[in-house]
This record gives C-alpha cells, sequence and structure tokens, in this order.
C-alpha cells in the first residue's frame, strides 16, 4: 500500500513538473519558428523620393495617398539625435502615413550620419542653412507661399528657432514634444547637463558619437531600458508582430547618428546650460531668436508621461510666442508613444489633420508665385529627379 | 612631490615628461570611479533593503506566477531607488567628473599613439585632419555665399 501511494505521489509531482516545463517549452518551439522566418526587418517604407540633398541631409517627398492633396504641404524636421524613421517605423505605426491618408503632402528631412567634415557644423548651418534650403524647395516645388513646419523633440526646437527667424515662410508651426525650456529638474537629462563639460567633449571627440548619448539615454531608467524590456520581449518572442516591432523599435534606438560637434556645444550651453532660447536671448549666425517673432498658428503637442522632455520644458512655448491662434495639447502617453504608440495613430495624428486641415488652405492672396527660375533651381538641386508629378501639381495650382 | 612627478633628464626628457603625466592622470580617474563605484553599492544596498521589506510577507511558495510578483517587485524597487539617486546633484556631478577626466585619459592616449607611432610613420593626426576639415568647412560655406549672391543677382536681372 505504502509502496503504491509513494509511487503515485511521485507520479503527480511529475506530471505537475511536466506541466510547468510544457508551456515554456512549447513557447520555445514557437519562437524558434518565429524568428527562423524573421526576414529583414524594414523601416520607413511608405513610398517616397529624395527630392533635394545638401551634404548629408536629405529631403524626402512623400507619395500623396490621394488625389488632392492639401495645397499647404507639411514638412516634417526630426531631431538631430537618432532618424527620422521613428515616424514612419511600420505601416501600421507611422505618423507620416497618417498624415498622408488624412489628404496632406508630405516632406520629411532626414539630418543623416555627420562624418568628421561636419565637425564644424553650427545651429546656423542646419537652421538657415539646411533647413532653410529645404523649405525653400518645398516652397517652390509645391508652389505654396508658406508651408506647415511639424517639429519632432529637437527638431521641434530647431523649427521654433526657424519660424522666428523666417515667419514669412511658414504658415502654421506645429511643436510635436519639443523642448523650449530647459531650466527643469523633471527630466534627468536637464539635471545631467548642466553638469557637463561640454566644452572638453566636443574638443575631444568633434562629432560627440551616438553611443555615447545613447549611453546617457539608458542610464534614464536602467533597470527598465536594460532588463525589463528584455526580459518582456522574451515573454512575447512567439509572436510574430510583436517580434518585429520590438525588433524595429531596437533598430532605431541604437541607430544613433554622432553629433556635429559645433552644433551640440551650442544647444548644451545655450539651450540646456544657460536656458537662452526662452529668454530669447540665442543667437544663431550673429542673429537673436525672439519667440515673439512667431505669429503664425502653433499647436504645441505634448506628452504627459514623457521622461526625455517633460511638459514643462514644451509648455512655456505656448505663452512665449505672439500667436493668437495657439492650442496646447497632452496626450497621456510617453515620448516615444507619440509616435508609435496606439495612441499615437488613434488619437494624435487624427487631432493634428484636425487641427491642421482648416489651417491649410490656401487663399487667393497665396496661390503660387514660384517663378521658372525657381523651377529651373529646383531642377538643378534634384539628385534624384523622379519630381514630375509634383511639378505638374504646380502647374496646374498656378493655372 | 610623488615619484610621478620627478622631472626627466637627458635626451629623452620630452618624451619622458609627457609619459609621467599618465600616472596623476590614471590617479584622478581612478579615484573619482572608487568613489562613484561606492556610491552604486551604497544605493543597491538601499534597493535591497527596501526590496527586502517590501517582500518580507510573501511567503516561500515557488511557482511561476511568485517568481513573476518577486521579480516585478524587484524591478520596480530598483528602478525607483536608483532613479532617486540619478536625479540627485550628487551624481550629476560625479557624472560631470567621471566623464570629463575619462575624457582626459583618452585624449592623454590619443596623444600618446599620435606621438609615439602616427608621427614617426608620417601618417596624419588628428590635429592634421581637423585643419582639413575646418578649411573644407570654411571653403563649403563660401561657395554657398556665393552662390546664393550669384543666383540673387541672376533674379535681379
Amino acid at each position: 500500500m505504502n509502496y503504491h501511494r509513494k509511487n503515485d505521489y511521485f507520479m503527480i509531482q511529475t506530471m505537475n513538473g511536466l506541466n510547468l516545463i510544457e508551456e515554456p517549452f512549447i513557447k520555445f518551439t514557437k519562437s524558434c519558428e518565429v524568428i527562423s522566418e524573421l526576414t529583414e526587418i524594414s523601416v520607413g517604407t511608405t513610398p517616397h523620393e529624395i527630392v533635394y540633398s545638401e551634404d548629408k541631409m536629405k529631403l524626402f517627398h512623400y507619395k500623396p495617398a490621394v488625389e488632392n492633396p492639401c495645397q499647404v504641404p507639411v514638412l516634417m524636421i526630426y531631431a538631430l539625435v537618432n532618424r527620422y524613421y521613428i515616424l514612419d517605423l511600420s505601416p501600421d505605426k507611422s505618423v507620416i502615413k497618417n498624415l498622408l491618408d488624412k489628404g496632406f503632402d508630405v516632406y520629411a528631412i532626414d539630418w543623416g550620419y555627420p562624418s568628421g567634415m561636419d565637425k564644424y557644423l553650427t545651429i546656423d548651418d542646419y537652421v538657415n542653412g539646411y533647413l532653410n534650403n529645404a523649405v525653400d524647395y518645398v516652397r517652390r516645388e509645391s508652389g505654396a507661399d508658406k508651408i506647415s513646419l511639424l517639429g519632432v523633440c529637437v527638431g521641434g526646437t530647431l523649427s521654433a528657432m526657424y519660424a522666428s527667424l523666417h515667419p514669412e515662410k511658414v504658415k502654421n508651426l506645429i511643436s510635436f514634444v519639443a523642448p523650449i525650456n530647459f531650466d527643469t529638474d523633471k527630466s534627468l537629462l536637464n539635471i545631467w547637463a548642466k553638469e557637463m563639460d561640454v566644452d572638453k567633449i566636443v574638443d575631444y571627440y568633434g562629432i560627440v558619437p551616438g553611443d555615447f548619448l545613447n549611453m546617457g539615454f539608458l542610464l534614464l531608467d536602467p533597470f527598465r531600458l536594460m532588463i525589463d524590456k528584455y526580459v518582456g520581449f522574451l515573454e512575447r518572442i512567439d509572436d510574430k508582430k510583436t517580434v518585429e516591432n520590438f525588433l524595429r523599435m531596437e533598430k532605431w534606438i541604437f541607430d544613433s547618428p554622432g553629433q556635429a560637434g559645433e552644433a551640440y556645444r551650442q544647444f548644451m550651453k545655450d539651450c540646456y546650460q544657460k536656458n537662452l532660447l526662452i529668454k530669447n536671448k540665442m543667437e544663431i549666425g550673429g542673429k537673436r531668436i525672439n519667440l515673439k517673432k512667431i505669429s503664425m498658428p502653433l499647436l504645441n503637442i505634448m506628452a504627459q508621461f514623457d521622461h526625455l522632455v517633460p511638459n514643462e520644458s514644451s509648455q512655456p512655448l505656448t505663452e512665449a510666442v505672439s500667436s493668437t491662434d495657439k492650442e496646447s495639447m497632452v496626450f497621456p502617453t510617453g515620448h516615444i508613444g507619440m509616435f508609435v504608440g496606439s495612441k499615437s495613430q488613434n488619437e494624435v495624428c487624427p487631432k493634428i489633420a484636425q487641427w491642421l486641415k482648416p489651417r491649410s488652405i490656401t487663399s487667393k492672396d497665396e496661390t503660387p508665385k514660384s517663378t521658372d527660375a525657381d523651377r529651373d533651381q529646383n531642377k538643378t538641386d534634384v539628385k534624384k529627379s523622379k519630381s514630375k508629378k509634383s511639378n505638374r501639381k504646380s502647374k496646374e495650382i498656378k493655372k | 612631490m610623488n615619484i610621478g612627478e620627478i622631472p626627466a633628464v637627458g635626451p629623452s626628457r620630452e618624451k619622458t615628461e609627457k609619459m609621467m603625466k599618465f600616472f596623476p592622470l590614471f590617479m584622478n580617474f581612478y579615484n573619482v570611479w572608487m568613489d562613484s563605484i561606492s556610491d552604486f553599492s551604497n544605493i543597491s544596498l538601499e534597493a535591497m533593503n527596501r526590496m527586502h521589506d517590501k517582500t518580507a510577507n510573501i511567503g516561500y511558495e515557488i511557482s511561476p506566477e511568485k517568481n513573476k510578483e518577486i521579480y516585478n517587485i524587484w524591478i520596480e524597487t530598483y528602478s525607483d531607488t536608483f532613479k532617486e539617486f540619478l536625479g540627485t546633484g550628487h551624481f550629476a556631478r560625479d557624472m560631470g567628473k567621471i566623464t570629463s577626466l575619462l575624457i582626459d585619459a583618452q585624449k592623454y592616449n590619443r596623444e600618446m599613439l599620435e606621438e609615439n607611432l602616427l608621427k614617426p610613420m608620417n601618417l596624419p593626426t588628428s590635429t592634421d585632419i581637423d585643419e582639413v576639415n575646418r578649411e573644407l568647412y570654411s571653403l563649403k560655406k563660401t561657395v554657398r555665399e556665393l552662390t546664393r549672391k550669384i543666383n540673387e543677382l541672376s533674379q535681379e536681372k
């Protein structure tokens, strides 16, 4: 009897043990299948063409999704840190595609990867050089006198600088989780930046390496970003879509271009350390940036749980500008969630479109004024000349 | 005066003196690095204590659900405790100091490499390349400015 009881006990224990490992084993087998079936992870797949390039900077024009897109094009300006394709990570997580579907004519800037020869580029070169040339290109090509700027993160800071220096070329300004006021202790980046010997970093590196910045970003929450994230990934590794999305995000996170030294030096010192931008005391290329000169309609978008750019850092832009038509929106998500989360697609993008559409109507005074000389200039700019369709569109508007 | 500061003499005086600079640089970095490790040990200990308080009544049952629960508490406790520390001015100053001293050491290594390897082989150093980069930048800027002026003039015509 005893013998049988013991035997039953061992059987039950063994079965329990097997049950415990059964599920992980099935998961493991499934995950092996998923990983072996993975092909190359693609990002930035919304159809587009390079219409203008200058040094490392490229300007993309996205293929309109509707027959007659809005006459006022939208130029998206991403940060110098990381790459623009977070705005077009995959077809179902794409701010760009979402805006195209809503009838906008979308352009975006890719700043590229600066190399040694770009170490002397300043913020002036970025704002009054590359960005201004891209804006001029879009204006000429679309036939619109003014265009809408959508600046993301530090791209939003650059856009605000641009809009204050060239208000005559900007119809609408959308600031998307952009830092403007740097005097806050709500983000660790702001606290750390004040103690950095920026001159030493720039003088040594020239081009400040992306990995150097990445270390800082990972240090913001080391346990979640370096451990928990991967544990979470392992728990869902048997789902193909999850794996693909995870790998896309990983690619983006660690695809970090270096920073042009002089631009980095000025940005860190004037913005993070001295907070000159919001005080209207920052100068680029010998010109003072006065945010009061921003008089066009402004939409200031923030993320409630942003650990990189706290609301305290973005909100002051709304108060600093002289625009009468201005609005702030806060969405209950994080910094990255603003671009790739479900809220981004279902709430943020529709709100942007809803705000932008009525403000993207060209009045008669602003109908195309592009000349043949302008168009010739564009043709010389185009590196890959596939923009015949856009030209046709401009001519139609002209008629 | 410590042994690393004794002045060098003889034909290789200059080289020796440059090489001797390594010791104070290394020691400065080492001291700050050790202070930082000590801070991190203390904060780990604090996190461990907090973890202990939170898991005191959790029991000894072993099951995947229980393990997951403990893991979640661990991540939350350690993440929050470290974030508190990382947000202090003390850590920010330490990080600034470490970065600065690390760069000093790296800069010294680069200078030595250039001095002892690149120069004798007549290969360009980073300073030489920088000079070219600066010149290139300046020329490009001039070309852009001139192109802009030409375009303006041609449009005026």
